[in-house]
């Protein structure tokens, strides 16, 4: 194997597993997030020469949540709640209460806003990178996310404890 | 804890499920084949990889055949041209004035700025009549301007399948000569129906403007192409979405 390709699937496999969750955020159907994941990473593959280093993990970022954006039409799905991993019963069940309200809320978003709350909530951007990163507007980042929060408020009543850390 | 902070945390505490389950071998083989097929475009023959397409151009030539459907398709463009390097300009529509092409444009010529030397790239509907699809009756032409307004069209794409006038985007065209370039490199172009300010392509991650005129004949459809200096002609854009005046999307 080439030294690129070396570079390149080590930033895979460190990279691979939020950009699938954050696909499976946005489009609520893990094969669909597989697929997208791969796809941006292939495609960060195709451009690695220009952008390894620093710029891979946005461009693949970058990538994934644009082809979504792009390529989803439907609503989200139902949340799955297979494949959960082993921990004690009370946990099992904060983890799906956690994954439906989460999904619930997702689900009254259109694609755009599924994605302009996983870039600013999941990743953690600030506005104007997630503005920059959809080509919208800094305004329209904000409207979206001033919305998303208040469809939060409105299903809040139902919101489980969260608890759990950050791997 | 507000509600953005739940919703952070929640987002967090969900992905514990989602690591170690992608195929990178199938990652580097495919992202190995996608490098492969830009340096082919890059080189000019994006034709050659980009046989099966989403749109249906049909290279016309003066007396040359009707449009045709996907198992018909022909791209046989026959005009040599002086082959400059394009260049961006200014857009703006002008009278109908044609030259040598045997079918007429519908509507304004539309210019693009984009120049080969003494010619100009232009964009204009042409009527077209496709067996078994009634309600296709128009195609847009990305063709050539003289300095005395001959008209030479390069590429001809037209719908092969409903109306031609439903809202929203219809075929695209690219540039799909191989590696021999008969004619100047042909800018991604096509038309969408609605009303569209503000149409970005989306490739590799990276957004693209495109640049708009509407049609004089109907005011509903919006021509676009992008500029070949930002959108390398050939390369197939991942997505395409159309914004309104308030940067809705449509």
């Amino acid at each position: 194997m080439a030294r690129d390709d070396t570079e390149f699937v080590e930033f895979a496999r460190a990279a691979s597993g939020r950009l699938v969750h954050a696909a499976f955020l946005m489009t609520g159907d893990r094969h669909e997030a597989e697929d997208a994941a791969q796809t941006a990473l292939a495609r960060t593959y195709a451009s690695w020469s220009r952008i390894r280093g620093d710029d891979a993990y946005r461009y693949a970022r970058s990538v994934l949540v644009n082809h979504l954006v792009d390529r989803w039409r439907r609503p989200i799905r139902e949340y799955p709640t297979e494949e959960l991993p082993e921990q004690r019963d009370d946990d099992v069940a904060d983890a799906v209460a956690t994954r439906r309200w989460l999904f619930a809320i997702l689900g009254t978003l259109s694609p755009r806003e599924r994605a302009i709350v996983v870039l600013r909530y999941y990743f953690d951007l600030p506005e104007a990178q997630v503005a920059h990163e959809l080509g919208v507007s800094v305004g329209t980042v904000k409207s979206t996310s001033s919305r998303a929060l208040e469809k939060l408020r409105g299903v809040g009543a139902g919101a489980p404890r969260v608890h759990g850390t950050r791997r | 804890m507000n509600e953005a902070d739940r919703l952070r945390e929640a987002m967090r505490v969900t992905e514990s499920t989602d690591q170690g389950m992608l195929d990178l071998a199938a990652v580097v083989r495919e992202g190995r084949r996608l490098r492969r097929r830009r340096r082919l475009a890059g080189a000019g023959a994006a034709g050659l990889v980009l046989a099966v397409a989403v749109a249906v151009p049909v290279a016309l030539r003066p007396g040359g055949p009707p449009p045709q459907r996907p198992a018909d398709a022909m791209t046989t463009a026959s005009v040599a041209a002086p082959t400059a390097t394009p260049t961006a300009g200014p857009t703006t529509g002008t009278p109908v004035s044609p030259g040598g092409t045997d079918r007429k444009p519908t509507g304004a010529v539309v210019s693009s700025g984009i120049r080969y030397g003494a010619q100009e790239r232009v964009f204009y509907f042409v009527p077209v009549d496709v067996p078994s699809v009634p309600r296709v009756k128009i195609g847009l032409v990305a063709g050539r301007r003289d300095t005395d307004g001959r008209l030479t069209p390069d590429v001809l794409i037209n719908d092969v399948a409903g109306r031609d006038r439903h809202e929203g985007f219809h075929e695209i065209g690219y540039d799909q000569q191989g590696e021999r370039q008969f004619v100047p490199p042909v800018p991604t172009f096509g038309y969408f129906v609605g009303p569209a300010m503000r149409i970005v392509g989306t490739v590799d991650g990276r957004q693209v403007n495109a640049e708009l005129a509407r049609w004089s004949a109907d005011p509903r459809v919006v021509i676009f192409w992008f500029d070949p200096t930002t959108l390398a002609p050939g390369v197939r854009l991942d997505g395409i979405l159309a914004y309104d005046k308030r940067g809705a999307r449509l």
